[in-house]
């Protein structure tokens, strides 16, 4: 039964040949039947990400010379997630390449000397969090925000996209990487957001995931700088906003944790209260979740994700789809803990054991089947991560994979006590203070709403928690990884660390006492 | 004979500027002397602004070595422009590079930069051919596809554009009845962006979409593609998933499909499942429980069943989100 191969329905094509060699390769991987053996090599997936760090990276990844934040945040992030620190010297050497990675005009790039864009600024800003800190040397307050919120408004567009660069495209990861930097950095503006969530919405494909992009993103005014040429078409905000690209993994993670990032935006600024008559905009949440499951693969597969619908599974999607679970479970309302009663974890060889297992599972999809998937066919023998066997590994997937990991691991969900601790600790003044914009409200409501979006952000940001009893470690707890915050891929240290700082905020510790009650 | 810009006396009023000064930098990457001499160099032009033929060869250079230097194509992009490259004769140097890294967004991006700059429905129409042998090569890239339907969007030509794409993706569904890129693309043309040609009786266009679509499903019913295109459909005209009972039916029953039909009996709306079809199909059962779940009443119970036996026989491994559906729905009821 479980490992029947998909049904082809005596109708061969290209894409059931394929599904089929595929099935070949993986199922060869099969986890054995006492999964206590399996084993996550952490020595040698550190010893990997290492050997690149220290050594460098090999010619073929040329191909990335556009990417090396990205790099340096596989790298890092890598390590976080595998538990490993970082000595003092190399924290120093990661600051200074980084700082030189920091375009003049605002914003981050690929590399020195080239040009700033969305998405090495988002790895940059992460890699900050990993080994920065405020203060002389420690990279943070080199870190020009209001250069870099010029930098985001530069590239809005009149449908509410960005584009990733000058002359860039527009692209829903891009629009991910500056709410993810912008939350972190306390650089949220309504100005900034207008138009976000309509544009995130038209991204969603009647698949349920989201695409790429929407139509008319790249329609430019004849006075707009980012054309140089010729008359090009007139914005028409009338026009049809179609998705442009079928649903797709990446984007569709990128989509969802916007959406959630964004909705202490949309509960303040849409509502009646506020005056505004703008329709609340709004995703299809069941279609979300629908598709993100659908996108696991079959038992023969090992139950690894698939990034689209008949294409191929890949470690990458354990992150990507697996990880997005939990955005469209807490959008849909649904991450309480439901009638089964968590018991116990114990060994999951025996019927009682897994059944356990089960009640304690609150997740929508198989947890258990997705660290088979990674543990047996994402390893690579010599160290690293991989899309699938018998691919080399490199550091995306390395990355990737790990966090995939960590969120088949860990339920990390948002947390009403832990809101509540950190609303009660919130001091306004000083997170306007530190405010890292130069945007001045025109009104005193103005000036209060905007108080009460930062205020709103960081305490939802803050409040994802790992509520106890609700790991699973297939091959036991020896196979442990550290827990990853769902938004921003780092972990709660580090994400609470950075945002404590840029919202000049003192929130009580996680691991606290609970506090007497009253 | 050395091919760097080093050696190059062209190139010797530029000043190149080494990637990292003062800094030792973390992670290097070990570029070959080729790159990081044509890269030295591009940033030395970067810094004067220079935008001049050898700064096209230099760019197109590094671009074939690293078809991601975002910034190499900006740069490329705005010296196009600046010194007034015809732009269909740029576009034609690039079908190269398209086809040997159709991978990569910015080789797409260009493109649509230059097909914006020209503003040429003949261009737009000779892009769309010259896509076509592209995914002739690989019929997912999802980078192509997007830019045509921006493209197909953006110029909105009736004749000249959308006509021909129903039979382009009549024929690619012919080849493979499993491409979710070729069903996303028809919904695109025939749904998403406004109203096409001749499909002004949207009932009519309703009626030829979902017997096309249940056409596709008998097929080859194990079609997740074909199954979240009928879905789309309904939900987007708000039709009943309730009118498709007895379509799905067909697909739901464990029986194989029988050999001898009756001959006399053909049901045009309701085509039978393939003689090789492996039912009951996982998509059709989920059909099915929807139509019961938003019936409501006494069908809830029948939804129920149905996904009990998803969770524990037919999907196994999505058993979690079937028993969140029965959760839901009896938390309704």
């Amino acid at each position: 039964m479980l490992n029947h191969p998909t049904p082809t329905d005596g109708y061969e094509t290209y894409t059931s040949r394929l599904q089929k060699e595929t099935e070949e390769l993986i199922k060869k991987h099969r986890p054995p039947h006492d999964t206590a053996q399996i084993e996550l090599q952490k020595k040698l997936h550190f010893e990997f990400l290492l050997r690149n760090l220290r050594q460098g990276f090999p010619e073929r990844y040329t191909s990335q010379d556009a990417s090396q934040p990205w790099l340096i945040y596989w790298t890092l992030h890598g390590f976080s997630i595998l538990g490993v620190g970082l000595d003092d010297q190399t924290k120093k050497r990661t600051i200074d390449t980084l700082l030189a990675m920091q375009h003049p005009e605002g914003g981050f790039a690929g590399g020195p000397g080239q040009t700033a864009h969305l998405l090495p600024t988002y790895a940059a800003v992460c890699s900050f969090a990993v080994v920065g800190r405020p203060g002389d040397g420690g990279g943070w307050d080199a870190i020009d925000r209001k250069k870099m919120y010029d930098f985001f408004m530069s590239l809005k567009r009149r449908d509410g996209s960005f584009l990733v660069s000058h002359h860039g495209e527009v692209d829903v990861r891009g629009i991910y990487c500056l709410l993810a930097v912008a939350t972190l950095l306390n650089l949220l503006t309504p100005e900034l957001l207008a138009g976000v969530p309509e544009f995130l919405a038209t991204c969603q494909t009647y698949e349920g995931g989201f695409c790429n992009a929407s139509f008319p993103g790249w329609a430019f005014e004849a006075d707009d700088p980012e054309t140089e040429s010729g008359s090009p078409k007139t914005y028409d905000p009338s026009a049809p906003r179609p998705p442009l690209g079928e649903a797709h993994g990446g984007y569709t993670f990128c989509a969802a944790a916007s959406w959630v990032l964004l909705q202490p935006y949309i509960k303040l600024y849409y509502s009646s209260a506020g005056g505004s008559l703008t329709p609340v905009p709004s995703i299809n949440t069941r279609a979300l979740l629908r598709w993100c499951v659908q996108m696991q693969g079959l038992p023969i597969e090992l139950g690894g994700f698939k990034g689209r619908t008949n294409k191929l599974v890949d470690g990458c999607y354990s992150w990507w789809v697996g990880g997005c679970v939990v955005l469209a479970e807490t959008l849909l309302g649904v991450t309480a803990t439901h009638e089964a009663v968590p018991h116990e974890h114990h060994e999951e060889s025996d019927e009682d054991g897994q059944k356990s297992w089960d009640d304690a599972d609150d997740s929508l999809f198989n947890r258990k089947a997705l660290q088979e998937y990674i543990l047996c066919a994402g390893q690579h023998p010599a160290g690293g991560l991989r899309d699938k066997p018998p691919k080399p590994a490199d550091a995306y997937h390395t990355l990737y994979c790990t966090a995939g990991l960590s969120a088949a691991q860990h339920r990390v969900i948002p947390s009403e006590a832990r809101e509540k601790a950190v609303i009660s600790a919130w001091n306004s003044s000083q997170a306007h203070a530190k405010a890292g914009t130069a945007y001045a409200p025109s009104s005193d409501a103005d000036r209060e709403m905007l108080d009460e979006l930062r205020k709103g952000i960081f305490t939802h940001a803050m409040s994802w928690s790992e509520e106890d009893g609700t790991a699973v470690y297939v091959g036991g707890a020896a196979n442990r990884v550290n827990a990853t915050h769902p938004l921003f891929n780092l972990t709660v240290t580090h994400s609470d660390g950075m945002m404590s700082y840029f919202y000049g905020q003192t929130p009580p510790s996680r691991y606290a006492n609970k506090p007497a009650t009253k | 004979m050395s091919e760097l810009l080093a050696d190059d006396p062209e190139w010797a009023d530029v000043v190149p500027i080494r990637q990292y000064e003062n800094v030792n930098p973390i992670a290097p990457i070990f570029y070959s002397e080729e790159y990081k001499d044509a890269t030295d160099y591009f940033r030395g032009v970067l810094k004067t602004g220079e935008m001049s033929p050898r700064v096209l060869q230099l760019t197109e250079r590094i671009i074939r070595m690293n078809p991601a230097h975002y910034t190499a194509w900006q740069h490329r992009y705005k010296t196009v422009i600046a010194l007034k490259i015809p732009l269909e004769e740029e576009l034609e140097l690039m079908n190269d590079i398209a086809t040997t890294f159709l991978k990569t967004y910015q080789v797409w991006h260009h493109r649509r930069l230059l097909l914006t700059a020209l503003n040429s429905i003949d261009a737009a129409a000779r892009e769309l051919e010259f896509l076509k042998t592209v995914l002739r090569a690989d019929a997912k890239n999802y980078h192509t596809w997007s830019f045509r339907q921006w493209i197909l969007a953006h110029f909105n030509d009736e004749e000249r554009l959308w006509a021909g794409e129903r039979a382009y993706i009549e024929d690619l569904l012919e080849q493979d009845v499993r491409n979710n890129s070729a069903w996303h693309h028809r919904f695109f043309v025939v749904f998403s962006s406004g109203i096409r040609l001749g499909d002004e009786d949207r009932d009519q266009m309703l009626r030829r979409e979902l017997s096309f679509v249940k056409e596709k499903i008998a097929l080859a019913p194990n079609n997740p593609s074909a199954w979240n295109y009928l879905r789309g459909a309904l939900e987007h005209t708000n039709t009943p998933f309730s009118t498709l009972t007895t379509f799905v039916e067909l697909y739901t029953t464990s029986q194989p499909p029988s050999r001898g039909r009756d001959e006399d009996v053909v049901d045009l709306d309701n085509p039978p499942p393939s003689a090789g079809a492996q039912l009951p199909a996982v998509a059709a059962l989920e059909f099915l429980a929807d139509i019961y779940e938003k019936e409501g009443g006494d069908a809830s119970a029948k939804a129920v069943e149905i996904w009990k036996s998803l969770a524990n026989e037919k999907d196994v491994i999505r058993k979690k989100y079937w028993e969140y559906r029965i959760r839901d729905a009896l938390s309704k009821a």
